[in-house]
């Protein structure tokens, strides 16, 4: 599993969800926002927050947030 | 929080839920189905609680009754208001029963996330019917949704809508009084049998031998006490059931994970599983999506520099407004008004209830309406940013910000709002899951300057600023001053929120996690709704409180009325006749010629000549009018001096007739000018005789440090249940207390003019700015703290917030005028 995940991402680099970890409910919460696994992400604009595309939506993202998301290796 | 829908016993008509993710339209829709016919519940603006309105148009003899919930991601209720969609739709004790169908709005465009929602609503046991809105832009960026194999697929009417232009509404409407007698749609999901197995356990345990008072969990809200530990639903179950629940379920959580799930994934997984299989074979897309609109926009608006930049600039713009579009509104309402008020004293005979009305109701109530078309405008600039979408981005962008008092963007949000109005602002707190951060918000949102405060500054920034163009003339020195005055708010509340996040509200911060909604355009018509809203409410507090406070201070400032006072003044009054009669008769006595019995002033060379010297002051007066010169102006004294070559010449002209006219001119002129000072020392006296004036004695020498005098102190203490009274006040004592006849002048004229005993003018530019401190920080409504007792659920915050706030505003006035006398 990539470990560099979404902090890594420049504008337009995209990958797919692994899977979210980290402390309830805030990953939950973030799973049912759809950032599941075989979701695809794309960072519209990256720092802290950040903005991702996900199934065609604008997403905010905190530090914590970035750090939860796990990608898989391309 | 109480809301409460009608049980089936009490009424013989269906309630139908609307719920969906934010976003989707679900007010628009509200408000296209029921015709705008509601009865709103809670504050414009905010759907923060149920909203009911009827549906027109149902066919068949049911009436239904729709009920509009806030926007909700999911059934687990992490937030306030998640909770309350909940509480509504499983019908808990005091929100009345279930209801009888569930229509779940979804936005076509985004449809994955929004079938989350729905597929956890479909397994509450409810008629479901599922409204497809905004299909138009949906077949606009190329996606065809066939909502007919969706139905058949689900099991549930699939309705295609555009709220926005009422297309869609009659099948709409059909469906749903079709799906009160369906019934419940089947669940559809699979979820894994290490998950199943503790569910089913779970409501067995939890149906149990107890009596049927307790409410029975759904699978789905099973579900959801298991996956979300110290969850809502956790907390409510344990409340019923007991704290041996605790155990039962961390065993039960403790056997899911060990079979390989993870609590915080499972539930996704398997809906989103779904979710992709059924929209698989629904939806097709004609062509591949390049960067959408909305993405564009933000490369600039969220951009750190320049959203910022931007940010700035329509605040600037928004204040700037204020200044520009509603000055020539407020002028004419205030001049409606002072004429109103002149009639009045015309009309009715001198006495209590003519100046009831007069500096009771028109002054007073009157003073506050005139600032409507400015509160008006501040509302316009916050409906249009919220409804195009902006606001996320603004929550964004100030994230980092918000970072360093310790909260994040989300709490910007509700801050906003409050510059309308607190109260909205505090309820819409509701969206923030953390409990701290909430608290931490609603107890700075009071600071955030509100509507109310705005006449305030305006009133006085108009007075006591120089109009003045300053940073190259971009920006007026008004609108910079008043820029200024809520920054005072918002720099107090920064700190505020510092000092509670080190002492009573420690906790980490809370990540940012937010949707950017796609930007679109502001639909007029919900603007415009939301405006007169808020407009309808504030000349509805206006007319009752305002009214009712206006009233008794009206009457503290009037009684007693002692008739010594009169008498004396009276007594005054009879002096200067008699002086002025006394010179007149000197005066006939120069007039050589003089024929007896014949007023002076009727002496027809005497009246020619009176006619004369009319003329002159008629002309003096239109020039100063006309060209609008300031006392003491260059202008005006060289217009001054003409006229007096004027009168000179006509006085050489005329002869003694001449001077005689003049001479009488003179004498009437002093006579008029000391029955006027005898009136204005007769209301003085009579207003420092009321009950009021007594009372303000009292609270002299304690705002005396701050530069006011004991009118202002009492105007600020009768404004501690509604802040917008304190204009309404200012115009009643300073209406009582002045020269009855003077009632053309508005309340700035009357606050330039205002002096002390000795003459002094009371208000300058320092204590216009203590004043103006003094309210930006003070907690003077009634509303904002039951509105914090409500929310926090305790009589501890309304004190906390009501002492801090207080004292803060003492001290920061005391700061300001103390420092600005120095520099004045």
């Amino acid at each position: 599993m990539n470990d560099t995940g979404l902090a890594s991402f420049g504008r337009g680099d995209s990958g797919v969800i692994e899977g979210v970890v980290g402390a309830l409910p805030s990953s939950k919460r973030l799973a049912d926002l759809g950032f599941v696994r075989g979701a695809m992400i794309m960072m519209v604009y990256p720092g802290i927050p950040c903005i991702v595309r996900i199934s065609g939506r604008c997403v905010g993202l905190g530090a914590e947030h970035q750090r939860s998301i796990k990608l898989s290796t391309m | 929080m109480s809301v409460s829908l009608p049980t089936q016993v009490e009424s013989s008509h269906a309630v139908v839920a609307l719920v969906g993710n934010p976003n989707t339209g679900k007010t628009t829709l509200f408000n296209a189905l029921t015709g705008y016919r509601q009865r709103v519940g809670n504050y414009p603006g905010v759907t923060v609680e149920k909203k009911n309105g009827v549906m027109r148009q149902c066919g068949g003899a049911a009436k239904v009754e729709l009920v509009d919930l806030p926007g909700a991601y999911s059934l687990a209720a992490g937030s306030a208001d998640e909770a309350i969609v909940l509480d509504v739709l499983i019908g808990t004790g005091m929100h009345g029963a279930a209801p009888d169908a569930i229509v779940v709005v979804l936005d076509a465009t985004n449809l994955a996330r929004n079938f989350f929602f729905a597929s956890q609503v479909m397994e509450l046991g409810r008629p479901v019917v599922l409204a497809l809105n905004m299909v138009d832009l949906a077949e606009a960026s190329g996606m065809r949704v066939d909502t007919d194999a969706l139905a058949e697929r689900l099991g549930v009417q699939v309705i295609p809508v555009v709220a926005t232009k009422g297309v869609g509404l009659d099948r709409l409407r059909r469906a749903i009084c079709e799906s009160i007698e369906t019934g419940a749609p089947k669940s559809p999901l699979d979820f894994p049998d290490c998950v199943r197995t503790e569910l089913e356990a779970l409501r067995a345990s939890l149906a149990g031998p107890e009596p049927g008072s307790n409410h029975v969990p759904t699978a789905v809200e099973a579900l959801q006490t298991l996956l979300n530990p110290g969850g809502y639903h956790e907390t409510r179950l344990v409340t019923q059931h007991g704290r041996a629940l605790f155990e039962e379920l961390a065993e039960r959580r403790g056997r899911i994970v060990a079979a390989g799930e993870s609590l915080a994934e499972v539930e996704a997984r398997v809906r989103y599983a779904w979710i992709g299989g059924i929209l698989e074979s629904a939806v097709t897309r004609s062509r591949t999506l390049g960067e959408p609109r909305s993405e564009k926009a933000d490369r600039i608006l969220t951009h750190r520099l320049w959203g910022m930049a931007i940010l700035l600039v329509l605040m600037c713009g928004c204040f700037q407004s204020i200044y520009a579009w509603a000055g020539p509104l407020m002028d004419a309402i205030d001049g409606g008004f002072a004429g109103l008020a002149t009639w009045i004293g015309a009309a009715l005979p001198a006495g209590a209830l003519q100046s009831l009305i007069r500096d009771g109701v028109i002054a007073g109530a009157g003073a506050v309406l005139v600032f409507l078309p400015q509160i008006m405008i501040l509302f316009l600039f916050i409906a249009v940013l919220e409804d195009c979408g902006y606001m996320a981005r603004v929550a964004f962008l100030l994230d980092r910000w918000m970072g360093l008092i310790g909260l994040n963007g989300k709490s910007f949000i509700p801050l906003l709002s409050s510059f309308a109005c607190a109260v909205p602002g505090i309820m819409s707190t509701r969206t923030i899951e953390d409990k701290r951060d909430r608290f931490l918000t609603i107890l700075i949102a009071p600071l955030m300057s509100c509507s109310a405060r705005l006449p305030v500054y305006i009133l006085l920034i108009a007075a006591f600023v120089p109009n003045r163009p300053v940073l190259g003339g971009v920006v007026g020195l008004q609108a910079l001053t008043l820029l200024a005055m809520y920054c005072v708010g918002t720099v107090v509340a920064v700190l505020v929120a510092l000092v509670l996040k080190r002492t009573l509200l420690k906790g980490p911060r809370q990540s940012f996690l937010m949707e950017l909604p796609a930007y679109k355009w502001p639909s007029a018509k919900t603007v415009l709704y939301r405006i007169y809203e808020q407009a309808k409410a504030f000349c509805v507090s206006a007319g009752t409180i305002i009214f009712a406070v206006a009233i008794v201070i009206w009457a503290l400032g009037y009684y007693p009325h002692p008739a010594s006072v009169a008498s004396a003044h009276d007594a005054q009054r009879a002096s200067a006749s008699k002086a002025h009669t006394q010179r007149l008769e000197e005066i006939s006595g120069e007039l050589a010629g003089a024929t007896a019995g014949v007023a002076l002033q009727d002496e027809p060379q005497v009246a020619a000549a009176l006619a004369a010297l009319e003329g002159v002051e008629n002309a003096f007066s239109d020039r100063v009018t006309d060209r609008d010169f300031a006392e003491g102006s260059e202008g005006r004294l060289a217009a001054r001096r003409e006229a007096d070559e004027g009168i000179a010449s006509i006085v050489a002209q005329f002869g003694p007739p001449g001077r005689t006219a003049s001479a009488l001119r003179q004498s009437s002129e002093a006579l008029e000018q000391e029955l006027s000072l005898i009136d204005k020392s007769e209301s003085g006296a009579y207003l420092r005789q009321s009950i009021l004036g007594r009372m303000g004695a009292w609270i002299e020498p304690v705002v005396r440090p701050l530069g006011w005098d004991w009118r202002i102190g009492m105007a600020a203490i009768a404004a501690f249940p509604a802040r917008e009274v304190v204009i309404a006040t200012m115009g009643t004592i300073y209406n009582l207390g002045d020269d009855q006849d003077e009632t053309s002048e508005g309340l700035r004229a009357k606050l330039q003019s205002a002096a002390w005993p000795d003459g002094r003018k009371v208000y300058n530019l320092p204590v216009a700015l203590s004043i103006m401190v003094f309210f930006a920080l003070c907690c003077q409504c009634g509303a904002t703290l039951a509105t914090i007792k409500r929310e926090t659920n305790s009589w501890r915050w309304p004190v906390f917030t009501f002492t801090y706030m207080t004292t803060l505003a003492y001290l920061a006035a005391l700061v300001t005028y103390q420092t600005a006398i120095r520099f004045a």
